[in-house]
Protein backbone atom coordinates (compact mmCIF):
# COMPACT_ATOMS: atom_id res chain seq x y z
CA UNK A 1 0.00 0.00 0.00
CA UNK A 2 2.92 2.36 0.74
CA UNK A 3 4.16 1.76 -2.83
CA UNK A 4 0.75 2.61 -4.21
CA UNK A 5 0.48 5.79 -2.15
CA UNK A 6 3.98 6.83 -3.24
CA UNK A 7 3.22 6.08 -6.90
CA UNK A 8 0.08 8.13 -6.78
CA UNK A 9 1.85 10.92 -4.92
CA UNK A 10 4.51 10.89 -7.66
CA UNK A 11 1.83 11.02 -10.33
CA UNK A 12 0.33 13.94 -8.44
CA UNK A 13 3.65 15.80 -8.39
CA UNK A 14 4.22 15.15 -12.09
CA UNK A 15 0.74 16.38 -12.94
CA UNK A 16 1.23 19.45 -10.80
CA UNK A 17 4.49 20.15 -12.62
CA UNK A 18 2.89 19.63 -16.03
CA UNK A 19 0.14 22.18 -15.34
CA UNK A 20 -2.89 22.87 -17.44
CA UNK A 21 -1.67 23.79 -20.88
CA UNK A 22 -3.17 25.06 -24.08
CA UNK A 23 -1.52 24.90 -27.46
CA UNK A 24 -2.52 26.25 -30.83
CA UNK A 25 -2.15 23.65 -33.52
CA UNK A 26 -3.05 24.46 -37.13
CA UNK A 27 -5.76 26.86 -36.03
CA UNK A 28 -7.35 24.59 -33.46
CA UNK A 29 -6.65 24.77 -29.74
CA UNK A 30 -5.54 21.79 -27.70
CA UNK A 31 -5.94 21.94 -23.93
CA UNK A 32 -4.52 19.57 -21.36
CA UNK A 33 -6.19 19.29 -17.98
CA UNK A 34 -6.09 16.77 -15.21
CA UNK A 35 -7.44 15.79 -11.85
CA UNK A 36 -6.78 13.31 -9.13
CA UNK A 37 -7.31 12.14 -5.61
CA UNK A 38 -4.91 10.60 -3.13
CA UNK A 39 -7.02 9.10 -0.40
CA UNK A 40 -6.84 6.59 2.42
CA UNK A 41 -9.71 4.98 4.25
CA UNK A 42 -9.85 2.81 7.34
CA UNK A 43 -12.68 0.46 8.23
CA UNK A 44 -13.06 -1.15 11.62
CA UNK A 45 -14.84 -4.17 10.09
CA UNK A 46 -12.06 -6.68 9.51
CA UNK A 47 -14.25 -9.45 8.05
CA UNK A 48 -15.44 -7.57 4.95
CA UNK A 49 -14.15 -4.89 2.61
CA UNK A 50 -15.47 -1.39 2.10
CA UNK A 51 -15.20 -0.25 -1.50
CA UNK A 52 -16.35 2.95 -3.12
CA UNK A 53 -17.75 1.20 -6.22
CA UNK A 54 -18.73 -2.33 -7.21
CA UNK A 55 -15.80 -2.35 -9.66
CA UNK A 56 -13.19 -2.49 -6.89
CA UNK A 57 -11.99 -6.03 -6.07
CA UNK A 58 -10.78 -5.19 -2.56
CA UNK A 59 -10.84 -2.31 -0.15
CA UNK A 60 -10.58 -1.32 3.48
CA UNK A 61 -11.35 -3.62 6.37
CA UNK A 62 -10.56 -7.24 5.54
CA UNK A 63 -8.00 -6.87 2.71
CA UNK A 64 -6.23 -3.96 4.36
CA UNK A 65 -6.89 -2.05 7.52
CA UNK A 66 -6.05 1.18 5.71
CA UNK A 67 -6.58 1.21 1.95
CA UNK A 68 -5.28 3.76 -0.52
CA UNK A 69 -6.89 2.07 -3.53
CA UNK A 70 -10.52 2.81 -2.61
CA UNK A 71 -10.51 6.52 -3.45
CA UNK A 72 -7.18 7.23 -5.19
CA UNK A 73 -7.05 7.91 -8.89
CA UNK A 74 -5.54 10.24 -11.44
CA UNK A 75 -7.06 11.42 -14.70
CA UNK A 76 -5.85 13.42 -17.67
CA UNK A 77 -7.88 14.98 -20.43
CA UNK A 78 -7.10 16.48 -23.81
CA UNK A 79 -9.71 18.80 -25.30
CA UNK A 80 -9.36 19.87 -28.92
CA UNK A 81 -11.38 22.81 -30.22
CA UNK A 82 -11.20 21.94 -33.89
CA UNK A 83 -13.58 24.55 -35.26
CA UNK A 84 -15.83 27.01 -33.42
CA UNK A 85 -18.54 24.30 -33.39
CA UNK A 86 -16.58 21.05 -33.39
CA UNK A 87 -14.57 19.82 -30.44
CA UNK A 88 -13.20 16.50 -29.25
CA UNK A 89 -12.41 15.19 -25.81
CA UNK A 90 -10.31 12.28 -24.59
CA UNK A 91 -10.11 11.50 -20.88
CA UNK A 92 -8.06 8.68 -19.44
CA UNK A 93 -8.14 7.57 -15.83
CA UNK A 94 -5.77 5.40 -13.83
CA UNK A 95 -7.31 3.71 -10.83
CA UNK A 96 -7.75 0.23 -9.43
CA UNK A 97 -9.50 -1.97 -12.00
CA UNK A 98 -11.84 -4.92 -11.38
CA UNK A 99 -8.88 -7.31 -11.75
CA UNK A 100 -6.62 -5.42 -9.33
CA UNK A 101 -4.52 -4.01 -12.15
CA UNK A 102 -3.90 -0.32 -12.77
CA UNK A 103 -4.06 -0.18 -16.56
CA UNK A 104 -5.44 3.18 -17.69
CA UNK A 105 -8.95 3.16 -19.08
CA UNK A 106 -10.77 5.58 -21.33
CA UNK A 107 -13.58 7.35 -19.51
CA UNK A 108 -14.61 9.88 -22.19
CA UNK A 109 -13.73 9.89 -25.89
CA UNK A 110 -16.13 11.79 -28.07
CA UNK A 111 -16.64 14.44 -30.69
CA UNK A 112 -19.08 17.22 -29.98
CA UNK A 113 -20.91 19.36 -32.48
CA UNK A 114 -22.33 22.59 -31.09
CA UNK A 115 -25.38 23.06 -33.31
CA UNK A 116 -26.36 26.27 -31.50
CA UNK A 117 -24.91 27.70 -28.28
CA UNK A 118 -27.74 25.88 -26.44
CA UNK A 119 -27.85 22.60 -28.38
CA UNK A 120 -25.09 20.08 -28.84
CA UNK A 121 -24.69 16.50 -29.97
CA UNK A 122 -21.85 14.15 -29.01
CA UNK A 123 -20.83 10.83 -30.47
CA UNK A 124 -18.40 8.33 -28.99
CA UNK A 125 -17.83 7.41 -25.39
CA UNK A 126 -19.86 9.37 -22.91
CA UNK A 127 -20.88 8.80 -19.30
CA UNK A 128 -24.48 8.31 -18.27
CA UNK A 129 -25.33 11.13 -15.84
CA UNK A 130 -27.57 8.98 -13.65
CA UNK A 131 -27.14 11.11 -10.53
CA UNK A 132 -26.21 14.75 -9.92
CA UNK A 133 -22.49 14.01 -9.66
CA UNK A 134 -22.36 10.86 -11.81
CA UNK A 135 -20.57 12.20 -14.81
CA UNK A 136 -17.96 13.95 -12.67
CA UNK A 137 -17.95 11.42 -9.82
CA UNK A 138 -14.20 10.87 -10.22
CA UNK A 139 -13.36 14.56 -9.87
CA UNK A 140 -13.14 14.83 -6.09
CA UNK A 141 -12.39 18.55 -6.32
CA UNK A 142 -15.94 19.07 -7.58
CA UNK A 143 -17.83 18.02 -4.44
CA UNK A 144 -17.43 18.51 -0.70
CA UNK A 145 -17.41 14.86 0.48
CA UNK A 146 -14.56 12.36 0.22
CA UNK A 147 -16.77 10.33 -2.13
CA UNK A 148 -20.35 10.63 -3.38
CA UNK A 149 -22.68 8.60 -1.10
CA UNK A 150 -22.04 4.95 -1.98
CA UNK A 151 -25.65 4.02 -1.22
CA UNK A 152 -26.57 5.53 -4.57
CA UNK A 153 -23.36 5.92 -6.50
CA UNK A 154 -21.77 2.52 -5.97
CA UNK A 155 -24.77 0.38 -6.90
CA UNK A 156 -25.25 1.57 -10.46
CA UNK A 157 -23.31 -0.56 -12.95
CA UNK A 158 -24.16 1.54 -16.00
CA UNK A 159 -21.52 4.22 -16.27
CA UNK A 160 -19.65 4.65 -19.56
CA UNK A 161 -21.63 4.34 -22.78
CA UNK A 162 -20.43 3.93 -26.32
CA UNK A 163 -23.06 5.81 -28.24
CA UNK A 164 -24.25 9.37 -28.26
CA UNK A 165 -25.77 12.06 -26.17
CA UNK A 166 -27.45 15.34 -26.82
CA UNK A 167 -28.08 18.36 -24.62
CA UNK A 168 -30.66 21.08 -25.16
CA UNK A 169 -30.75 24.16 -23.00
CA UNK A 170 -33.78 26.42 -22.75
CA UNK A 171 -33.90 29.82 -21.08
CA UNK A 172 -37.32 30.65 -19.66
CA UNK A 173 -37.00 33.98 -17.93
CA UNK A 174 -34.73 33.38 -14.96
CA UNK A 175 -34.95 29.59 -15.28
CA UNK A 176 -32.38 27.60 -17.22
CA UNK A 177 -33.72 24.21 -18.24
CA UNK A 178 -31.29 21.59 -19.51
CA UNK A 179 -32.56 18.42 -21.16
CA UNK A 180 -30.09 15.63 -21.87
CA UNK A 181 -30.64 12.30 -23.57
CA UNK A 182 -28.07 9.49 -23.70
CA UNK A 183 -27.99 6.29 -25.69
CA UNK A 184 -25.44 3.51 -25.72
CA UNK A 185 -25.15 0.09 -27.35
CA UNK A 186 -23.36 -3.16 -26.56
CA UNK A 187 -22.50 -2.29 -23.01
CA UNK A 188 -20.26 -4.66 -21.13
CA UNK A 189 -18.95 -4.14 -17.63
CA UNK A 190 -16.58 -6.50 -15.85
CA UNK A 191 -16.68 -6.87 -12.11
CA UNK A 192 -14.45 -8.72 -9.64
CA UNK A 193 -14.70 -12.50 -9.15
CA UNK A 194 -15.66 -13.16 -12.76
CA UNK A 195 -18.94 -11.27 -12.60
CA UNK A 196 -20.09 -9.25 -15.55
CA UNK A 197 -23.02 -7.18 -16.63
CA UNK A 198 -23.93 -6.92 -20.29
CA UNK A 199 -26.61 -4.84 -21.93
CA UNK A 200 -27.70 -4.60 -25.54
CA UNK A 201 -28.51 -0.97 -25.04
CA UNK A 202 -29.15 1.67 -22.40
CA UNK A 203 -30.84 5.01 -22.70
CA UNK A 204 -31.41 7.81 -20.24
CA UNK A 205 -33.26 11.11 -20.20
CA UNK A 206 -32.45 13.78 -17.66
CA UNK A 207 -34.00 17.18 -17.15
CA UNK A 208 -32.72 19.83 -14.78
CA UNK A 209 -34.17 23.23 -14.03
CA UNK A 210 -32.04 25.88 -12.38
CA UNK A 211 -33.44 28.99 -10.79
CA UNK A 212 -30.94 31.17 -8.99
CA UNK A 213 -29.10 28.98 -6.50
CA UNK A 214 -31.63 26.17 -6.78
CA UNK A 215 -31.65 23.12 -9.02
CA UNK A 216 -34.18 20.34 -9.50
CA UNK A 217 -33.42 17.30 -11.63
CA UNK A 218 -35.44 14.35 -12.83
CA UNK A 219 -33.98 11.35 -14.59
CA UNK A 220 -35.08 8.11 -16.11
CA UNK A 221 -32.79 5.36 -17.28
CA UNK A 222 -33.72 2.12 -19.02
CA UNK A 223 -31.72 -0.87 -20.09
CA UNK A 224 -31.95 -4.61 -20.54
CA UNK A 225 -29.33 -6.27 -18.37
CA UNK A 226 -27.78 -9.70 -18.40
CA UNK A 227 -25.89 -10.67 -15.26
CA UNK A 228 -23.88 -13.86 -15.20
CA UNK A 229 -24.13 -14.13 -11.41
CA UNK A 230 -26.07 -17.15 -10.25
CA UNK A 231 -25.67 -18.82 -13.66
CA UNK A 232 -24.90 -22.24 -12.15
CA UNK A 233 -27.89 -22.06 -9.82
CA UNK A 234 -30.27 -21.17 -12.65
CA UNK A 235 -28.80 -23.77 -15.00
CA UNK A 236 -29.41 -26.38 -12.31
CA UNK A 237 -32.95 -25.14 -11.71
CA UNK A 238 -33.76 -25.54 -15.39
CA UNK A 239 -33.09 -29.28 -15.03
CA UNK A 240 -36.16 -29.51 -12.82
CA UNK A 241 -38.97 -29.51 -15.35
CA UNK A 242 -41.38 -26.74 -15.99
CA UNK A 243 -41.31 -25.58 -12.36
CA UNK A 244 -37.57 -25.06 -12.49
CA UNK A 245 -37.68 -23.40 -15.89
CA UNK A 246 -40.37 -21.01 -14.69
CA UNK A 247 -38.35 -20.10 -11.59
CA UNK A 248 -35.23 -19.48 -13.67
CA UNK A 249 -37.15 -17.41 -16.20
CA UNK A 250 -38.65 -15.33 -13.39
CA UNK A 251 -35.52 -14.65 -11.37
CA UNK A 252 -32.49 -14.94 -13.62
CA UNK A 253 -31.24 -11.63 -14.96
CA UNK A 254 -30.94 -12.44 -18.64
CA UNK A 255 -32.04 -9.65 -20.96
CA UNK A 256 -34.23 -8.34 -18.19
CA UNK A 257 -35.49 -4.76 -18.40
CA UNK A 258 -34.29 -2.45 -15.67
CA UNK A 259 -35.73 1.01 -15.11
CA UNK A 260 -34.20 3.56 -12.79
CA UNK A 261 -35.91 6.80 -11.83
CA UNK A 262 -33.95 9.51 -10.04
CA UNK A 263 -34.83 12.85 -8.49
CA UNK A 264 -32.19 15.32 -7.37
CA UNK A 265 -32.38 18.75 -5.78
CA UNK A 266 -29.77 21.18 -4.57
CA UNK A 267 -29.61 24.70 -3.24
CA UNK A 268 -26.23 26.40 -3.14
CA UNK A 269 -26.24 30.15 -2.55
CA UNK A 270 -22.49 30.08 -1.77
CA UNK A 271 -22.28 30.44 2.01
CA UNK A 272 -24.03 27.11 2.56
CA UNK A 273 -25.50 24.27 0.56
CA UNK A 274 -28.12 21.56 0.85
CA UNK A 275 -28.70 18.75 -1.59
CA UNK A 276 -30.40 15.42 -1.86
CA UNK A 277 -31.17 12.66 -4.30
CA UNK A 278 -33.57 9.75 -4.49
CA UNK A 279 -33.55 6.69 -6.67
CA UNK A 280 -35.85 3.80 -7.40
CA UNK A 281 -34.70 0.93 -9.52
CA UNK A 282 -36.98 -1.85 -10.70
CA UNK A 283 -36.14 -5.08 -12.49
CA UNK A 284 -38.15 -8.22 -13.21
CA UNK A 285 -35.40 -10.47 -11.91
CA UNK A 286 -33.70 -11.34 -8.65
CA UNK A 287 -32.46 -7.74 -8.63
CA UNK A 288 -35.99 -6.69 -7.76
CA UNK A 289 -36.67 -3.24 -6.43
CA UNK A 290 -34.14 -0.88 -4.90
CA UNK A 291 -34.85 2.44 -3.22
CA UNK A 292 -32.18 4.79 -2.02
CA UNK A 293 -31.75 8.43 -1.05
CA UNK A 294 -29.46 10.84 0.70
CA UNK A 295 -29.48 14.39 2.01
CA UNK A 296 -26.43 16.46 2.65
CA UNK A 297 -25.74 19.96 3.85
CA UNK A 298 -22.86 22.12 4.87
CA UNK A 299 -21.67 25.67 5.15
CA UNK A 300 -18.54 27.57 4.32
CA UNK A 301 -16.37 29.41 6.83
CA UNK A 302 -13.34 30.84 5.12
CA UNK A 303 -11.59 27.98 3.35
CA UNK A 304 -13.43 25.29 5.35
CA UNK A 305 -16.63 23.50 4.41
CA UNK A 306 -17.92 21.25 7.18
CA UNK A 307 -20.76 18.97 6.07
CA UNK A 308 -23.18 16.30 7.21
CA UNK A 309 -24.74 13.56 5.11
CA UNK A 310 -27.34 10.90 5.75
CA UNK A 311 -27.78 8.17 3.14
CA UNK A 312 -29.71 4.95 2.92
CA UNK A 313 -30.37 2.22 0.43
CA UNK A 314 -32.82 -0.66 0.57
CA UNK A 315 -32.65 -3.44 -1.95
CA UNK A 316 -35.93 -5.16 -1.29
CA UNK A 317 -35.61 -8.72 -0.04
CA UNK A 318 -38.03 -11.33 -1.26
CA UNK A 319 -38.38 -15.06 -0.86
CA UNK A 320 -39.87 -17.88 -2.80
CA UNK A 321 -41.27 -21.34 -2.07
CA UNK A 322 -39.09 -22.49 -4.93
CA UNK A 323 -39.41 -26.00 -6.27
CA UNK A 324 -42.01 -28.12 -4.50
CA UNK A 325 -40.34 -31.27 -3.18
CA UNK A 326 -43.48 -33.32 -3.80
CA UNK A 327 -43.06 -32.81 -7.51
CA UNK A 328 -39.82 -34.81 -7.63
CA UNK A 329 -38.56 -38.28 -6.62
CA UNK A 330 -37.39 -38.66 -3.03
CA UNK A 331 -33.71 -39.12 -3.95
CA UNK A 332 -33.74 -35.61 -5.41
CA UNK A 333 -35.11 -34.04 -2.22
CA UNK A 334 -31.70 -32.87 -0.90
CA UNK A 335 -30.88 -31.28 -4.27
CA UNK A 336 -34.25 -29.57 -4.41
CA UNK A 337 -33.72 -28.27 -0.87
CA UNK A 338 -30.24 -27.02 -1.74
CA UNK A 339 -31.45 -25.24 -4.87
CA UNK A 340 -34.32 -23.61 -2.97
CA UNK A 341 -31.90 -22.50 -0.27
CA UNK A 342 -29.51 -21.12 -2.87
CA UNK A 343 -32.27 -19.21 -4.62
CA UNK A 344 -33.62 -17.79 -1.38
CA UNK A 345 -30.14 -16.75 -0.29
CA UNK A 346 -29.79 -14.82 -3.54
CA UNK A 347 -33.12 -13.10 -2.90
CA UNK A 348 -32.40 -12.37 0.76
CA UNK A 349 -28.79 -11.18 0.57
CA UNK A 350 -29.49 -7.65 -0.52
CA UNK A 351 -27.84 -4.36 0.29
CA UNK A 352 -29.63 -2.54 3.09
CA UNK A 353 -27.61 0.18 4.71
CA UNK A 354 -27.97 3.49 6.54
CA UNK A 355 -24.96 5.78 6.79
CA UNK A 356 -24.45 9.02 8.69
CA UNK A 357 -21.38 11.02 7.78
CA UNK A 358 -19.64 14.07 9.11
CA UNK A 359 -16.64 15.67 7.51
CA UNK A 360 -14.85 18.79 6.44
CA UNK A 361 -13.26 20.02 3.24
CA UNK A 362 -10.35 22.48 3.46
CA UNK A 363 -9.37 24.42 0.35
CA UNK A 364 -5.87 24.98 1.65
CA UNK A 365 -4.27 26.15 -1.57
CA UNK A 366 -5.18 26.91 -5.14
CA UNK A 367 -6.22 23.79 -7.09
CA UNK A 368 -5.99 21.54 -4.02
CA UNK A 369 -8.29 20.48 -1.25
CA UNK A 370 -7.95 18.27 1.81
CA UNK A 371 -10.90 16.32 3.19
CA UNK A 372 -11.53 14.29 6.31
CA UNK A 373 -14.68 12.27 6.84
CA UNK A 374 -16.12 9.93 9.44
CA UNK A 375 -18.88 7.54 8.35
CA UNK A 376 -21.05 5.39 10.55
CA UNK A 377 -22.57 2.63 8.44
CA UNK A 378 -25.51 0.76 9.96
CA UNK A 379 -25.98 -2.43 7.98
CA UNK A 380 -29.59 -3.56 7.75
CA UNK A 381 -30.60 -6.65 9.71
CA UNK A 382 -29.26 -9.72 7.93
CA UNK A 383 -27.59 -7.60 5.26
CA UNK A 384 -23.93 -7.08 4.36
CA UNK A 385 -24.84 -3.58 3.22
CA UNK A 386 -22.56 -2.48 0.40
CA UNK A 387 -19.58 -4.38 1.87
CA UNK A 388 -17.88 -7.03 -0.25
CA UNK A 389 -15.49 -9.97 0.29
CA UNK A 390 -17.40 -11.07 3.40
CA UNK A 391 -15.39 -13.63 5.39
CA UNK A 392 -16.44 -16.43 7.72
CA UNK A 393 -17.40 -14.87 11.01
CA UNK A 394 -18.75 -11.70 9.41
CA UNK A 395 -21.86 -10.46 11.19
CA UNK A 396 -24.47 -8.97 8.85
CA UNK A 397 -26.46 -6.13 10.30
CA UNK A 398 -23.52 -4.72 12.28
CA UNK A 399 -22.31 -1.12 12.55
CA UNK A 400 -19.12 -0.20 10.73
CA UNK A 401 -17.06 2.95 11.15
CA UNK A 402 -15.00 4.43 8.37
CA UNK A 403 -12.35 7.10 8.67
CA UNK A 404 -11.27 8.69 5.40
CA UNK A 405 -8.80 11.37 4.39
CA UNK A 406 -8.19 12.59 0.88
CA UNK A 407 -6.33 15.24 -1.08
CA UNK A 408 -7.92 16.25 -4.39
CA UNK A 409 -6.33 18.34 -7.09
CA UNK A 410 -7.15 19.72 -10.49
CA UNK A 411 -4.99 21.43 -13.08
CA UNK B 1 0.99 79.12 14.44
CA UNK B 2 -1.45 77.28 12.18
CA UNK B 3 0.42 76.89 8.85
CA UNK B 4 -2.02 74.40 7.37
CA UNK B 5 -5.00 76.67 7.03
CA UNK B 6 -8.48 75.85 5.76
CA UNK B 7 -7.44 74.89 2.23
CA UNK B 8 -4.65 72.80 3.72
CA UNK B 9 -7.14 70.79 5.80
CA UNK B 10 -9.37 70.36 2.79
CA UNK B 11 -6.42 69.03 0.83
CA UNK B 12 -5.61 66.57 3.61
CA UNK B 13 -9.24 65.51 3.82
CA UNK B 14 -9.41 65.03 0.05
CA UNK B 15 -6.19 63.00 0.01
CA UNK B 16 -7.47 60.80 2.82
CA UNK B 17 -10.76 60.24 0.99
CA UNK B 18 -8.99 59.33 -2.24
CA UNK B 19 -6.57 57.08 -0.36
CA UNK B 20 -9.38 55.18 1.39
CA UNK B 21 -11.24 54.96 -1.96
CA UNK B 22 -8.24 53.29 -3.59
CA UNK B 23 -7.82 50.81 -0.70
CA UNK B 24 -11.37 49.43 -1.14
CA UNK B 25 -11.39 49.43 -4.94
CA UNK B 26 -14.79 48.80 -6.42
CA UNK B 27 -15.12 46.06 -9.07
CA UNK B 28 -17.45 46.89 -11.92
CA UNK B 29 -18.56 44.95 -14.96
CA UNK B 30 -17.93 46.64 -18.29
CA UNK B 31 -18.73 46.27 -21.96
CA UNK B 32 -17.40 48.18 -24.93
CA UNK B 33 -18.63 51.77 -25.24
CA UNK B 34 -19.75 50.67 -28.72
CA UNK B 35 -22.05 48.02 -27.30
CA UNK B 36 -25.81 48.70 -27.05
CA UNK B 37 -25.92 47.06 -23.60
CA UNK B 38 -26.64 49.59 -20.88
CA UNK B 39 -27.06 47.50 -17.75
CA UNK B 40 -26.84 43.89 -16.61
CA UNK B 41 -28.16 42.35 -13.42
CA UNK B 42 -26.13 40.25 -11.02
CA UNK B 43 -27.85 37.03 -12.14
CA UNK B 44 -27.42 37.86 -15.83
CA UNK B 45 -23.70 38.41 -15.28
CA UNK B 46 -23.41 35.22 -13.21
CA UNK B 47 -25.10 33.23 -16.00
CA UNK B 48 -22.74 34.64 -18.63
CA UNK B 49 -19.55 34.16 -16.63
CA UNK B 50 -20.55 30.66 -15.48
CA UNK B 51 -21.26 29.58 -19.02
CA UNK B 52 -24.99 29.08 -18.53
CA UNK B 53 -25.80 31.39 -21.40
CA UNK B 54 -23.81 32.88 -24.24
CA UNK B 55 -26.24 35.69 -24.97
CA UNK B 56 -27.11 39.03 -23.48
CA UNK B 57 -30.76 39.59 -22.45
CA UNK B 58 -31.40 41.24 -25.83
CA UNK B 59 -30.30 38.05 -27.63
CA UNK B 60 -26.97 39.33 -28.92
CA UNK B 61 -23.91 37.15 -28.35
CA UNK B 62 -21.99 37.59 -25.10
CA UNK B 63 -18.34 36.63 -24.61
CA UNK B 64 -17.06 36.70 -21.03
CA UNK B 65 -13.47 37.75 -20.41
CA UNK B 66 -11.89 36.78 -17.08
CA UNK B 67 -9.01 38.34 -15.22
CA UNK B 68 -6.12 36.16 -14.09
CA UNK B 69 -6.81 33.40 -11.58
CA UNK B 70 -5.80 34.46 -8.11
CA UNK B 71 -6.17 38.19 -8.80
CA UNK B 72 -8.03 40.20 -6.15
CA UNK B 73 -10.32 41.79 -8.74
CA UNK B 74 -11.42 38.38 -10.03
CA UNK B 75 -12.10 36.99 -6.56
CA UNK B 76 -14.10 40.07 -5.63
CA UNK B 77 -16.12 39.94 -8.87
CA UNK B 78 -17.24 36.34 -8.34
CA UNK B 79 -17.95 36.98 -4.67
CA UNK B 80 -20.23 39.92 -5.52
CA UNK B 81 -21.91 38.48 -8.59
CA UNK B 82 -22.20 34.77 -7.74
CA UNK B 83 -21.51 34.61 -3.99
CA UNK B 84 -18.75 32.09 -4.66
CA UNK B 85 -15.12 31.85 -3.62
CA UNK B 86 -12.27 31.17 -6.04
CA UNK B 87 -12.22 27.51 -4.96
CA UNK B 88 -15.95 27.16 -5.56
CA UNK B 89 -15.61 28.68 -9.04
CA UNK B 90 -12.75 26.29 -9.74
CA UNK B 91 -14.83 23.32 -8.56
CA UNK B 92 -17.72 24.49 -10.75
CA UNK B 93 -15.55 24.69 -13.86
CA UNK B 94 -13.81 21.40 -13.07
CA UNK B 95 -17.14 19.63 -13.32
CA UNK B 96 -17.81 21.30 -16.67
CA UNK B 97 -14.35 20.66 -18.12
CA UNK B 98 -14.10 17.04 -17.05
CA UNK B 99 -17.49 16.17 -18.47
CA UNK B 100 -16.55 17.76 -21.80
CA UNK B 101 -19.30 20.35 -21.41
CA UNK B 102 -17.21 23.42 -22.03
CA UNK B 103 -14.38 25.57 -20.84
CA UNK B 104 -14.01 28.66 -18.64
CA UNK B 105 -13.81 32.12 -20.22
CA UNK B 106 -10.47 33.21 -21.67
CA UNK B 107 -8.29 35.17 -19.27
CA UNK B 108 -6.26 38.32 -19.69
CA UNK B 109 -3.16 39.10 -17.65
CA UNK B 110 -3.66 42.82 -17.08
CA UNK B 111 -6.02 45.76 -17.46
CA UNK B 112 -4.45 46.91 -20.74
CA UNK B 113 -5.09 43.55 -22.34
CA UNK B 114 -8.65 43.61 -20.99
CA UNK B 115 -9.31 47.02 -22.51
CA UNK B 116 -7.94 45.84 -25.86
CA UNK B 117 -10.13 42.72 -25.85
CA UNK B 118 -13.29 44.63 -24.96
CA UNK B 119 -13.15 48.05 -26.58
CA UNK B 120 -13.64 46.89 -30.19
CA UNK B 121 -15.84 43.88 -29.47
CA UNK B 122 -19.49 44.67 -28.69
CA UNK B 123 -20.02 41.08 -27.55
CA UNK B 124 -17.30 41.15 -24.90
CA UNK B 125 -18.02 41.68 -21.22
CA UNK B 126 -15.40 41.87 -18.48
CA UNK B 127 -14.72 43.39 -15.09
CA UNK B 128 -12.09 45.61 -13.53
CA UNK B 129 -11.54 48.20 -10.80
CA UNK B 130 -13.86 51.16 -11.19
CA UNK B 131 -10.99 53.64 -11.21
CA UNK B 132 -9.42 51.89 -14.20
CA UNK B 133 -12.46 52.40 -16.42
CA UNK B 134 -11.84 54.72 -19.35
CA UNK B 135 -13.96 56.14 -22.18
CA UNK B 136 -13.63 53.03 -24.33
CA UNK B 137 -15.65 51.05 -21.78
CA UNK B 138 -19.12 51.39 -20.26
CA UNK B 139 -19.99 50.24 -16.75
CA UNK B 140 -23.01 47.92 -16.75
CA UNK B 141 -22.93 46.71 -13.13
Amino acid sequence: MIVKVLSLATALTVCYAVRAAAVDLYGSTLSLNGFGTVGIVHSNEDKADFTATDFEPNGAGYSRSWSASVDSLVGAQVTANLTPRLSAVLQIIVQQNYDDTYWPHVEWANIKYQVTPDFDVRGGRVVMPTFLESDSRKVGYGYPWVRPPTELYSLNPITTLDGADTTYRLHLGEITNTLQADYGRNLSFKFPAGNRVDANYAWGIFDSAEYGAGLLRLGCLHSTLTLNSGAELFDALRQFGSQGTALAANYQAVDKPVTIVTVGASYDPGQWFAMGEWLRSRSESFLGVTTGWYISGGFRIGAFTPFLTYAQVTERTTSTDGLSESGFPAYLAPTVAALNAGLNELLATRAIQYTSSIGVRWDFMKNFDLKAQLDRMNLGAGSPGTLVNTQPGFQPGSTVYLLSAAVDFVF
Amino acid sequence: MNHIGCSGWMLIALTLTLASGAATADVVAVVSAKSPIVALSKSQLADIFLGKTSRFPDGSPAVAIDQAEGSAVRDEFYDRVAGKSAAQIKAFWSKIIFTGRGQPPPTVSNTTELRQRIKDNPAAVGYLDRDKVDDSLRVVF
